[in-house]
């Protein structure tokens, strides 16, 4: 469609499918002429992939989406598609707790269009690499490659993004380019793929003054903004206008203020701590707890509100006077700043954690060194 | 030298006593019999700061034309202690009498030779009939009052009528009082003749009430609707307390619990009996406490915060003289200033002045509705003279279709409805913000009271301009206090003139005495008796409307004329003073004396010599 | 301080009280005090306190004098009304605000220069009263605000953080309430919540007069070795002599200390104070014992803390004066005023 092989589309449009994938072709249907668009899935609706706000846009747009309906034949008259029979489902769960969708019964559910879209998705396929080329490929055909240098089996050559492992978005393929482009530098020079260089890491007090931070440290109680849209009318005209119109400034620093500030940590200092409690007190979140030591899953239960995150280590500081620890549970943590504030003896400190990831040449300044 | 003095209703007797010897009783009996005679009497205790053993004085002014201010001089002196005989006896107008207890001869020395002296051996006659030592001090007091009787012309039956009333339902009590006072008779009629001085029936005291400044405030306190008292002891505002708690008593305990509907809390000083009314007050009860000037000196810091917190008081304070051992048995209006702008920072407070325990009664209640009416500190000025003497004033009178007046409060269901809340927000122009009862709703109208420190929704500020902002409402508020206190009372001279007196409380009677003497020398002066502060407009339009206006007031610093001449602007020149301040009550003979002589007249002459008042 | 307002977001897994509110909502506006200050502590401590009794914030009243101590009372309870009154005179306001409404639960807050030495007075005289109250003084041995001069609290012999040696003897509060005959003693620490919140909420829970002498570091002035008011130094010598476990009347009681080392008080409201033992022989029932207890561990420089006596029967002021049970300042006018008939006969007595 974007390089203009399509124009047009019928009047009746039937998407099946429940990804992204199908959020665009139901709403490039609607701006090709669909005037009946539906989206109709297997699954139920807070299952499929599509990203909630995907959804909520399609149906702004008049899409229906129709949930529990599996696809069972096309119907046509005269060589010409006339709709698709749907068999109605129902999620239900086996003793293992998986999720298995059967039949209902009832009767099959009909529904007439003009055109059907099957938006399930791209796989990966390698039909074009000769077999022979020492480039080793698993029983779905995909090659093998090395999580971590991401060289395949043959030296030399390195797959990065869907190619490697599948189909994710392009923040890992950049990742991945770059972790790849790191190996590359290595064979180049000929040292070991393996031998991976460090990032560089860094924490910087943020401290100005007593209540003073170089970071933006104010906590916004905003839910996230909605991005303001285009009149629908106007939208639908024309596949390549802009539906989101963006924030406005205002709006921007609204939504930019919710910022959570995770590159900002709390950093202890355990012998300056007098154990006056001040920011215990002041921490919204109920973040830091003094108690007497112990066993990991007995701390959490202690702490000032349970750590139910076990993804979330804990934060668990040496001995202190009393014979206490300090435990920071880091999950809720808004790194507001304040403890640090209340803190009378500095044992508190806001840092900056900067990150520079490894560069393929420890040259710096390289060009891909983007600073 | 014209014989003795021949007055019928009209003359002075003083008793002179010693503190503690139960005279106060019997003297107190001897003016109401006056009284139940219908002829106006004015009495007035001059005592020490002493519980016994000290002088103490009694003047009975009895008074057929009805002028109860002091009149000055003594026509009959009752000499019971031999510690001021001399005093005494040189107090005694010429033509006068001197009643004594003859049981001790005397030499001849001792006495004056222009006075009629009359002696009972009331202490003779006492030893022989009693044997218990208490019982002659006491009866000797009741002997008197007999002897006083018959030389005087008081009808016998109305004593003995007091003394069944005083001691109802004490048959034996009653029997051997009328006894002792039939002694007294006996003896007079067997041994003197009726002196010149006499007691006549007359028809001059109507449905008039004979009661203290102090219990009629202490009344108007229970009118008003207060409920909680702290209070700290101090003469002559104690009796204003106890007043308050048997008034309490009688009428504010619940008939089926038997439980009070008050409280009254003894407090440790001054400081935390205002400190008691202020919490009280800020919780929505009507609350007040009695005291005099050393009392409001150290109450003046919650004063302040009473202003400025704008938390509704009430304080009644019996004025008399000085700091320390000071003047307290003594009477002055020399607090005025001191109230009027207790405090440190720019504060200033209502007052009203009452004239008599009437007024007592009727302000004592009506404080209670403009402290919740303008949230702030009333002052209710009594002075010793009204509050601890017995004065003849108007019976107490209450309209049963009055109802409380609690200012702007808001209500749970106001701010339920959504109605806006600030603690000190405008809202009407008048100055006045609304409050709220703490405890009033879950989740609105709650507020943090502190000092200034803070805007109009009482959250926290030490804004420049919103301080200004909000002690010019203070401002608008105390106009507002003009417009809803009582107003001046004026007495227009007969003939027009451009000569005006301002005055006020205790000083009104015998000012009122003044005038009628100055007109009947041919001098017309409009008065205006000013009833609190701050002053209407009326009060300027007159000073306006006149080209000199004294201003009588009881104290050395003119205090009442500083206060109109510093919030009205008035020219000082115009308002000439007249000042009374040596502790006694104000006399008609003195404000004519001292206004006649700047009026340029003629001084009238004293109907008799006049004792100079600094003797007294 | 900080001049941020504390962010509304809180845990997720914080838990609503009865009344459907989580301790976050009995919080009132930030601290204006120096970070640090023990005083912010005791405001967390009364945060959590009402929030486990399950009280209506706006039944409180809290009133305070003049001082750092005496500002918290903004930072707790925002939907309560407070008085911040003046210098010392905490205690006669409250009482005057209690004597007007006995069903709100009062609260005052004090310093030690507000209670020990300007309010001396005050302070005696409302717990002699038996005002029913919760009076929490918060004792750092010096005036915070006025830039450290020693308080009446602050021991003979302790240093100023200039070096300066105190020659006067301490006014200690709690021997001062025992023998005035407050009916609810104990004595805590701004560092030990676990003992401080339980006998906040005894307090809290007592019919009469309930006072709390809370040693509250200044960290701005009198934290320094040489201090005894200092985190350290009363973390060295901090005699507790019980833990309190507050039951509520609606709670079943359930011990786990061996037996014969718990003591049980039923308050007037029905509440248990559990009490387990830490001294052997102490019996927070018995007045005079407790006196003579805290003036010997006193000697050998102890601060001696914990629930120091209870008297479960207590009465208070109101009870004293026989007041109606309907608070005062919500009588109607029939019920204060006795009317023109009254005043007809009273006239007729005074002619
Ligand atoms: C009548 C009066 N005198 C003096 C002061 C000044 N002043 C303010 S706070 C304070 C001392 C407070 O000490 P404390 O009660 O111990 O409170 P802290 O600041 O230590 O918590 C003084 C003397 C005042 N506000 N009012
Ligand atoms: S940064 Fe904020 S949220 Fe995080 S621990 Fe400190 S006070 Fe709590
Ligand atoms: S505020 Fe600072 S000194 Fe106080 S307990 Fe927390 S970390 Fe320790
Ligand atoms: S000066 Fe002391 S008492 Fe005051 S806020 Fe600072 S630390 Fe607290
Ligand atoms: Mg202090």
């Amino acid at each position: 469609m974007s390089f203009g092989h399509i124009e047009k589309i019928g009047r009746r449009v039937i998407v099946l499918g429940g990804g992204n994938t199908a959020m665009d072709c139901c709403r490039t249907s609607r701006r090709l002429g669909g005037e009946d668009v539906k989206v109709i899935v297997r699954s139920g609706f807070d299952e499929m992939k599509a990203s909630p706000w995907e959804k909520e846009d399609a149906i702004h747009e008049d899409i229906p989406i129709l949930n529990f309906l599996v696809p069972k034949e096309f119907t046509h008259k005269d060589g010409k598609l006339t709709g698709v029979l749907f068999e109605e489902v129902a999620a239900t769960f086996d003793e293992k707790g998986r999720r298995k969708l059967l039949p209902t019964g009832a009767p099959d559910q009909h529904y007439e269009c003009d055109d059907v879209l099957v938006a399930v998705g791209q796989e990966n396929a390698f039909p074009w690499i000769e077999r022979d080329l020492g480039l080793e490929f698993d029983e779905w055909g995909m090659p093998k490659v090395d999580p971590v240098t991401f060289q395949s089996t043959r030296p030399g050559v390195f797959f990065g993004g869907d190619a490697a492992f599948g189909p994710k978005n392009i923040i890992w393929a950049v990742a991945q380019g770059h972790e790849a482009a790191v190996s590359i530098d290595r064979f180049c020079q000929g040292g070991d793929l393996t031998d991976r260089p460090p990032p560089m890491t860094n924490l910087v007090s943020q401290k100005m003054g007593i209540h003073e931070w170089s970071y933006d440290n104010d906590i916004s109680n905003d839910q996230r903004f909605r991005v303001p849209l285009r009149e629908k009318v106007e939208a639908l005209k024309d596949v390549k206008i802009e539906v989101e119109l963006g924030f406005d400034l205002k709006q921007g620093l609204a939504e930019a203020q919710r910022c959570l500030n995770c590159d900002v940590q709390t950093v202890f200092a355990e012998p300056l701590c007098i154990e006056c409690d001040a920011c215990v007190d002041i921490c919204p979140v109920d973040c830091i707890t003094f108690t007497d030591n112990g066993e990991e899953e007995d701390l959490r239960g202690r702490l000032k509100a349970p750590a139910l995150n076990l993804d979330q280590a804990l934060m668990v500081s040496a001995e202190l006077k009393t014979g206490r620890v300090m435990v920071k549970d880091e999950d809720v943590c808004l790194h507001c700043g304040l403890c640090a504030e209340r803190c009378p003896t500095g044992a508190w400190d806001m840092q900056r954690f900067t990150l520079e990831m490894s560069h393929a040449s420890d040259v710096g300044g390289g060009a891909c060194q983007a600073r | 030298m014209s014989g003795p003095l021949t007055l019928t209703n009209d003359f002075v007797v003083k008793f002179a006593n010693v503190n503690g010897s139960g005279s106060a009783s019997a003297n107190a009996m001897f003016a109401k019999s006056v009284l139940r005679m219908g002829v106006p009497v004015a009495a007035r205790n001059i005592f020490p700061s002493n519980i016994q053993g000290l002088p103490t004085w009694y003047e009975v002014r009895v008074t057929g034309a009805g002028h109860l201010g002091r009149r000055g001089g003594v026509d009959m002196m009752v000499a019971m202690n031999p510690q001021t005989w001399d005093k005494d006896l040189a107090e005694i107008e010429p033509g006068g009498y001197l009643f004594y207890d003859s049981t001790k001869p005397l030499p001849a020395s001792k006495f004056r030779p222009d006075i009629t002296v009359v002696g009972v051996p009331l202490t003779a006659m006492c030893n022989t009939r009693y044997s218990v030592p208490r019982e002659r001090q006491l009866f000797k007091n009741t002997i008197y009052v007999g002897a006083l009787a018959a030389l005087l012309g008081i009808e016998i039956a109305v004593i003995e009528q007091l003394l069944a009333e005083q001691f109802a339902g004490k048959d034996r009590l009653i029997k051997a009082n009328v006894e002792a006072l039939h002694m007294g008779r006996d003896y007079v009629l067997e041994n003197h003749g009726p002196l010149g001085l006499q007691v006549r029936r007359a028809d001059g005291v109507g449905d008039r009430i004979y009661v203290e400044g102090n219990m009629a405030a202490g009344l108007g306190a229970v009118y008003g609707g207060a409920t909680v008292c702290a209070w700290y002891p101090i003469t002559p505002s104690t009796s204003l307390a106890e007043a308050f708690t048997e008034f309490c008593q009688e009428y504010r305990t619940d008939p089926e619990t038997g439980k009070a509907r008050y409280a009254i809390v003894q407090a440790e000083d001054e400081i935390a009996s205002i400190g008691m009314v202020v919490g009280a007050g800020w919780n929505g009860a009507r609350a007040f406490t009695a005291t005099s000037g050393p009392g409001v000196s150290l109450m003046t810091e919650f004063i302040g915060l009473s202003y400025f917190a704008e938390i509704p008081a009430v304080i009644f304070d019996v004025q008399r003289g000085g700091p320390s051992t000071g003047m307290p048995t003594r009477t002055q209006q020399a607090d005025l200033l001191g109230a009027a702008y207790a405090s440190h920072g720019d504060t200033k407070h209502p007052m009203l002045l009452p004239q008599d325990p009437g007024e007592c009664f009727e302000f004592g209640a009506l404080a209670f509705d403009l402290a919740d009416r303008l949230q702030t500190t009333i002052f209710v000025m009594l002075d010793l003279d009204i509050g601890m003497n017995e004065w003849l004033t108007e019976p107490f009178k209450w309209d049963d279709s009055r109802k409380l007046d609690r200012g702007k409060v808001m209500t749970h269901d106001e701010l339920e409805a959504g109605r806006e809340f600030g603690r000190y927000l405008e809202v009407d122009g008048d100055g006045i913000p609304y409050r709220t009862y703490p405890g009033v709703h879950p989740n609105k109208g709650a507020y943090f009271t502190r000092g200034t420190s803070r805007n109009p929704y009482a959250r926290y500020s030490e804004e420049g301009s919103v301080y200004v902002d909000n002690v010019q409402r203070l401002l608008r508020k105390f106009d507002t206090a003009a417009q809803i206190v009582p107003g001046p009372v004026r007495r227009d001279a007969k003939k027009a003139t451009r000569t005006g007196v301002i005055y006020f409380g205790s000083t009104t009677p015998a000012m009122h005495e003044a005038l009628e003497l100055l007109e009947a020398q041919g001098q017309h002066v409009d008065a205006m008796r000013v009833r609190a502060f701050p002053f209407s407009a009326e009060v300027y339009d007159f000073i306006a409307a006149h080209d000199r206006v004294f201003v009588v007031e009881q104290n050395r610093d003119a205090q009442l004329r500083t206060l109109i001449v510093n919030e009205g602007d008035v020219d000082p020149a115009k308002l000439i003073p007249v000042l009374h301040y040596d502790g006694t009550p104000i006399t008609a003979r003195f404000i004519v004396k001292e206004m006649a002589g700047l009026l340029g007249g003629a001084a009238p002459s004293p109907a008799r010599k006049t004792v100079p008042e600094a003797a007294e | 301080m900080t001049y941020l307002a504390k962010p509304r977001l809180h845990h997720p897994s914080l838990v609503p009280n009865e009344l459907g509110f989580t301790r976050r909502d009995y919080e009132g506006s930030v601290s204006t005090l120096c970070a640090g200050c023990g005083h912010d502590s005791i405001s967390a401590a009364i945060i959590q306190a009402c929030y486990e009794l399950d009280l209506p914030p706006h039944r409180v009243a809290k009133l305070s004098g003049i001082g750092c101590s005496s500002k918290t009372p903004d930072y707790f309870l925002g939907a309560s009304h407070g008085f911040n009154t003046v210098h010392g005179r905490m205690p006669s306001v409250l009482t005057g605000a209690n004597l007007a409404n006995r069903e709100l639960i009062y609260l005052g807050v004090s310093g030690d220069g507000d209670s020990a030495s300007i309010g001396f007075g005050q302070f005696a005289h409302a717990v002699r009263r038996g005002v029913n109250m919760t009076y929490i003084v918060e004792n750092n041995g010096v005036y915070g605000l006025t830039k450290g001069q020693f308080s009446a609290t602050s021991d003979k012999g302790s240093k100023s953080k200039k070096g300066v040696v105190n020659h006067d003897s301490a006014i200690d509060l709690v021997s001062v309430a025992l023998q005035l005959g407050a009916t609810f003693v104990a004595r805590s620490f701004s560092g030990d919540k676990a003992q401080l919140v339980p006998l906040i909420k005894a307090a809290l829970s007592h019919k009469g007069a309930a006072f709390i002498d809370t040693v509250s570091p200044c960290v701005q002035f009198n934290n320094h070795s040489g201090s005894t008011k200092s985190y350290d130094y009363v973390r060295e010598h901090n005699e507790s002599v019980n833990r309190l476990d507050v039951v509520s009347p609606r709670d079943p009681i359930h011990v786990d200390y061996a037996p014969g080392t718990t003591v049980q008080v039923t308050q007037h409201d029905g509440s248990v104070l559990s009490l387990h033992k830490l001294s052997a022989h102490y019996d927070p029932t018995d007045r005079i014992a407790a006196m003579s207890y805290l003036a010997q561990r006193q000697a050998a420089g102890e601060i001696v803390t914990g629930l120091l006596y209870v008297d479960p029967e207590a009465n208070d002021l109101h009870e004293a004066l026989e007041t109606v049970d309907t608070p005062l300042n919500q009588l109607a006018d029939q019920a204060l005023i006795p009317g023109s008939g009254v005043l007809a006969k009273l006239n007729a007595t005074l002619r």
